[in-house]
């Protein structure tokens, strides 16, 4: 192949990451290095808006930011954690030879398949106070009704838990591909040993499908951080402003009404440096591990 | 001979019979049922005969040397094609584009975008809309940053379907000027009313209930808000609808994001504003009159005593309707109240209109309605102390809320096709029709939606559409008492920023209040704290500027 051929079939991806990965990256800092306001001339203030959201110097740390990082990370742990853990088990029951296992395999996955925003709506319904089919039926098991959009905490987990039923199908279709890929001889030979499920899982299928948890699980905490369509439908960010995600508060202040873009900008970068942190410490210990 | 004139004559009556009938069968060559499809427009055939009969009443003139070829964008608050405010373009589409020729696109914007999809249109340049519905809180945006033009030049043009801003009751057409013109034609007219089940609170068993368990006669008509916190408190948890559940006292919609600020601005309004004293008792000054911003300085007054008493008041009466308010939105304590879940509510002029769509409401011919509340206590800024008067209470309007109507765009190519549009559906005769089907979210705004001595509309106009001719004698009356009687009104906010002050501050911190997460003390000084950043945010001095010319303050 010549040179020119060469240079020509890279350039494609080469545009696309100028143009659409260094380009806003580049921008976006710059950005964050103004007090930018759409509509009016932005004037440089060098690092204050980072120092204004982290409380640097004489600044008081900006309390919005700090609580709505906080439920973010509440998503962060809790989302990732009873997705791999849902995800995991469903998997582990659907890779068993189970009546109507097809149909049950079709209909679990459609979630993923919906719109946050639309799921969000749809949790409207389902965890309303008076007429949902969950309070209903914690009701009818004898368990108090539960408000779950009055209350900061319930109307926490009422995001997280419509969040896990998006993403649990993510990581069944994953880990179940991985358990599938199991050979069948290493079970057949443990068995020789063994008829406990929780051994075979714990020493055969959990080491086998560990690098595809690997992946999925790096992939749901940075998605776990960006999350903002379903509190904006299912919550609005309340009751007051408790399910508000960091991402939520980024575009309110970038886009909603006052259009801040520079403080909106900084409040992004502050999140890109997170995801950069936990994404290079889970392939440290990846790599550790693996390699 | 005879016989031949009077076959003459005949002929011409048939003709001029059939001409006539012609010409009324149609409009601009379009039947109803074209111009109003069932379904896809109108929901039924008494819907679009009214609709029909309304079109045919307005005289819309011929449009099609404005709009022939042409094609108008219209931005307008989304709430679908048989939604609040949005419905009203769809409904009448069919109907401009047979008088014009010209297409009408028309762009939805959701609620909680407004704050974003117009003002970033016009800022990144792209004047995408010759007109938009908004509300009328957005012109301190839209007038300061040149965005909407003056219609005044049209008005009375006869190019240009008949209204006139005189028709409208001055507290509405206040908020269709700035600065002496006219930016907006009539549409809406948003003020929060005090609504109650009539049959319940007249029943002679539940009155002598409520007098032997509080020890005191009913306080009804309520005149206070006080009044309606004792009456709620008694109702509340009883089960005075005989569904066989307890019932609420109050319906209240509480939800951030979900227009719940009203409420709070609506209450507050008695128990934090007073009335200048001598002749004009609407006159502003740096005590009276005042509700949002010190009108010297733009000291934030939403954590003054007057105000949390309020907030407190609020939580007090929150606390006799369910506790699922705190989350519900509009349509969802509209609801409770329409279907007879509760004893009072008070909210917007849509509560009166749906109350007689028997598929929505179960309480048509019970409906109560009386001008919003006063208050028996209330704050006096200038002596710094509160005043307690149960006798003569302290009573304060209000027009809260969007009163929606169209703005023309100052970048508009087709300004006088878009004022056809505005026109046409500011006309008395169709205006009145938008109002009265309590689906469109269209609110009485005028002198011709009102009865006698405060405008010129008849019951039988009202009856004439199906609605029940008692209801309508309070809920009109109520109206027009809302807007005419009341000694002074809440100044209606309305400067660069509102958006954010209101509903990106004030809204999640009465949410916080409402559901626990902080007192009202320290919600209301958190949101002073906020709009002090806000207003710096936005450059005091000019914030000031327009905060003054909003309310009318001299110094």
């Amino acid at each position: 192949m010549s040179n020119r051929a060469k240079y020509i079939f890279l350039m494609p991806g080469v545009i696309w990451i100028l143009l659409f990965t260094l380009f806003p990256l580049v921008y976006s800092f710059g950005l964050s290095l103004t007090n930018y306001r759409l509509g009016r001339n932005p004037k440089y203030i060098d690092f204050e808006n980072y120092a204004e959201i982290l409380g640097v110097g004489e600044e008081k740390p900006d309390q919005k930011a700090i609580s709505t990082a906080s439920f973010s990370a509440f998503l962060f742990i809790g989302s990732t954690a009873a997705t791999l853990i849902f995800g995991t088990f469903v998997a582990w029951v659907f890779n068993h030879n189970l009546p109507f296992l097809r149909q049950m395999r079709a209909i679990i996955t459609m979630p993923l398949f919906a719109a946050p925003i639309a799921l969000g709506w749809l949790g409207v319904v389902i965890f309303n106070e008076q007429a949902g089919p969950i309070n209903n039926i914690l009701q009818g098991v004898g368990l108090p009704r539960i408000n779950w959009f009055i209350e900061p905490i319930p109307a926490r987990f009422a995001v997280m838990f419509t969040d896990v039923w998006q993403w649990t199908p993510f990581v069944f279709i994953i880990v179940l591909a991985a358990m599938q890929a199991i050979p069948d001889d290493l079970y057949e030979s443990a068995q020789l040993d063994t008829k406990s499920n929780w051994t075979l899982f714990r020493w055969i299928t959990f080491p086998m499908i560990a690098p595809a948890l690997g992946t999925v699980m790096l992939l749901r905490m940075v998605e776990s951080l960006k999350i903002i369509d379903i509190p904006y439908s299912l919550t609005r960010g309340g009751p007051g402003s408790v399910t508000q995600t960091y991402v939520y508060y980024a575009y309110e202040k970038g886009l909603v009404g006052s259009f801040q873009l520079g403080e909106a900008a900084a409040l992004a970068y502050l999140l890109v440096v997170v995801a950069i942190v936990v994404s290079s410490i889970y392939f440290y210990r990846v790599r550790e591990r693996f390699e | 001979m005879r016989v031949k004139v009077s076959f003459l004559s005949c002929l011409i009556v048939l003709l001029v019979g059939v001409f006539s009938v012609s010409a009324q069968d149609t409009f601009f060559g379009k039947t109803a049922e074209e111009l109003f499809p069932i379904p896809g427009v109108a929901a039924n055939e008494l819907e679009q005969t009214l609709a029909f009969e309304a079109l045919l009443a307005a005289n819309v003139p011929d449009g099609r040397e404005l709009g022939e070829g042409k094609t108008m964008t219209f931005g307008v608050l989304g709430q679908g094609s048989r939604g609040g405010i949005s419905g009203t373009i769809y409904f009448w589409r069919n109907a401009f584009e047979a008088a014009t020729g010209a297409t009408l696109d028309i762009v939805e914007i959701p609620y909680n975008q407004l704050g974003t999809t117009i003002p970033a249109d016009f800022l990144t340049g792209q004047y995408t809309y010759d007109a938009f519905i908004g509300a009328a809180w957005q012109y301190g945006d839209w007038i300061s940053n040149g965005w909407i033009q003056p219609v005044d030049q049209w008005i009375g043009d006869e190019r240009f379907t008949h209204w006139t801003p005189e028709d409208t009751a001055p507290a509405f057409r206040a908020l269709l000027q700035w600065g002496g013109q006219t930016y907006g034609t009539q549409m809406d007219g948003d003020a929060q009313l005090f609504y109650y089940r009539h049959d319940v609170l007249n029943d002679p068993e539940w009155q002598a209930a409520y007098e032997a368990e509080v020890g005191e006669p009913m306080p009804y008509p309520m005149e206070t808000w006080q009044d309606l916190l004792a009456i709620a408190g008694f109702f509340n948890g009883k089960d005075w609808n005989g569904d066989g559940d307890p019932d609420d006292g109050i319906s209240l919609h509480l939800a951030p994001g979900g227009q719940g600020h009203f409420h709070y601005a609506t209450l507050a309004a008695s128990f934090a504003v007073t009335p200048a004293d001598g002749d004009d008792p609407r006159a502003v000054s740096k005590y009276d009159n005042v509700f949002w911003f010190d009108p010297d300085d733009m000291t934030p007054l939403i954590n003054e005593p007057g105000h949390v008493l309020a907030l407190e008041f609020l939580q007090e009466l929150a606390a006799t309707g369910s506790e699922a308010q705190a989350g519900w939105q509009l349509g969802e304590a509209w609801d409770n109240f329409l279907g007879g879940n509760a004893i009072a509510t008070f909210s917007w002029g849509d509560v009166g209109s749906l109350s007689q769509n028997e598929e929505r409401s179960t309480i048509k011919g019970n409906l109560g309605a009386s001008a919003i509340l006063c208050s028996s206590e209330w704050y006096d800024r200038e002596t710094g102390e509160f005043v307690t008067d149960a006798e003569n209470p302290n009573c304060v309007g209000n027009t809260t809320g969007g009163s929606w109507h169209p703005t023309m765009s100052s970048f508009t190519e087709n300004a006088e096709l878009t004022y056809f549009f505005m026109s046409m559906i500011a006309n008395p005769s169709i205006n009145f029709y938008n109002a009265t089907t309590g689906w469109q979210g269209i609110d009485p705004c005028c002198t011709y939606q009102l009865y006698q001595p405060r405008g010129s509309a008849t019951s039988e106009d009202y009856t004439a559409v199906g609605f029940n001719a008692d209801d309508m004698e309070r809920y009109i009356n109520a109206y027009g008492s809302n807007v005419y009687d009341k000694p002074t009104s809440v100044t209606y906010l309305r400067i660069p920023g509102t958006l954010e002050y209101i509903q990106e501050t004030l809204d999640i911190r009465l949410s916080e209040a409402m559901t626990g997460q902080s007192t009202a003390q320290e919600a209301l000084d958190a949101t002073a704290e906020d709009w002090m950043e806000i207003t710096d945010d936005l450059d005091a001095d000019s914030q000031l500027e327009i905060y003054q010319q909003a309310i009318g303050y001299g110094g």
